[in-house]
């Protein structure tokens, strides 16, 4: 099965990591495989602000950025 | 590429509780359009008036003093900001300069107060000693009842008529939930847009309470706001597990959060009819407004072996 592999970032973290996904793969499905809840998070792809439904493509930028902070 | 179902230019949110989809503009617009219509539906502000905004340095605070500093500039209000510095190491000292740089970039005074001098100690000393004496009660217990106390006095002293807060729709969803599971009616009664309590209380109005978070944090990050986005060490406890629980809910059943809400608001009438009002008298110990002999902070202090200072904040 073809499979694309990403470069994610989370604001915050200093490492980042590289992901396998499948092809077709969009930003929920990334976002589920690591957890997130897409309410709480903004996703930037390739430095553009992304919603989730979007497709991801081999050799993408992924920025994850937890934006409820509050306390 | 998905489009916004507005104009068609490219989407960068999907805001899945009315099913459309919307660009950087569509959201900017939507929000900014929520904030001026909740001041109009609710008549948080008249023309003229001295508003004074809490502020941090987080998204929802920036996000606040902009909107509010278009919007004093249209109605000729007077705005002035308060940060509350309650001496939170690696975490306060890095929003407070962003809160200065804010306010300073739209030339809006600015003003700190802080724990350590109204009270004599900071949280984290707070948090150290309460730990020590086992009261059970956990550091947003203090920092809430005390950072509202110097918001009021701070607000007060500026002679503001009303003290904006940033409190977005999850944390106002938030502290209904809350409310109704510690059975709270009288805290549950005070939610809603605008609080004026009586005399020697500021009226706090909420201008974002219909805005969902996230929106607030897009419209920080669309419009390239300086913001803090750090977590606040001591955030945790039953506040959190409400967050989550209704974060998942409104992602399995989008609208959830607004329609707790409309539901509140319609019960609130009701609510505010079976609470009875409270007579105001002034704290013995430290002389700010309170319902009770001893205000709630100096109560809280107390315990502790600590006290308020009876003094200005605003010099």
């Amino acid at each position: 099965m073809p499979r694309i592999v990403v470069r994610v970032k989370v604001f915050g973290q200093r490492r980042d990591r590289r992901l396998f996904l499948p092809a077709r793969a969009r930003v929920l499905d990334l976002l589920e495989r690591l957890g997130y809840n897409p309410q709480v998070v903004v996703v930037r792809r390739n430095g553009k602000v992304v919603v989730e439904e979007e497709g991801l493509a081999s050799g993408d930028v992924i920025e994850i950025i937890p934006v409820v902070t509050g306390g | 590429m998905l489009k916004c179902s507005l104009c068609g230019r490219r989407a960068v949110y999907d805001r899945r509780y009315a099913g459309v989809l919307l660009c950087d503009r569509c959201l900017a617009k939507s929000v900014e359009s929520r904030f001026r219509r909740a001041i109009s539906e609710h008549k948080l502000l008249s023309p003229g008036e001295r508003v004074a905004v809490a502020i941090s340095g987080g998204k929802d605070s920036i996000v606040c003093l902009h909107l509010l500093a278009d919007y004093c500039r249209w109605r000729n209000c007077k705005l002035v900001a308060i940060t509350v510095d309650e001496g939170i190491k690696g975490y306060r000292d890095r929003s407070l300069p962003i809160a200065r740089e804010n306010a300073e970039l739209l030339g809006v005074e600015h003003f700190v107060v802080s724990f350590r001098d109204a009270f004599g100690a900071t949280l984290d000393r707070i948090v150290q000693l309460a730990r020590r004496r086992r009261t059970g009660l956990n550091p947003c217990t203090y920092c809430g009842v005390m950072r509202r106390s110097l918001l009021n006095q701070a607000a007060r002293e500026l002679g503001a008529d009303k003290l904006a807060t940033a409190h977005n729709l999850d944390d106002e969803v938030q502290a209904i939930m809350l409310n109704y599971v510690r059975a709270d009616l009288s805290r549950l009664h005070r939610l809603g847009p605008i609080y004026s309590p009586r005399e020697g209380f500021v009226p706090r109005i909420k201008p974002l309470r219909e805005i969902p978070e996230k929106e607030i944090a897009l419209y920080a990050l669309l419009r390239g706001l300086k913001v803090h986005l750090d977590t606040c060490p001591y955030a945790g406890g039953i506040h959190i597990e409400i967050r989550d629980f209704l974060n998942k809910l409104e992602a399995n059943h989008p609208n959830t959060k607004f329609m707790i809400l409309r539901m509140f608001d319609r019960l609130k009438p009701e609510l505010t009819r079976c609470t009875p009002r409270f007579e105001v008298k002034m704290c013995e110990l430290c002389g700010e407004p309170t319902s009770t002999n001893i205000c709630k902070a100096c109560e809280l202090l107390k315990q502790l072996g600590l006290s308020k200072r009876r003094k200005r904040l605003i010099c």
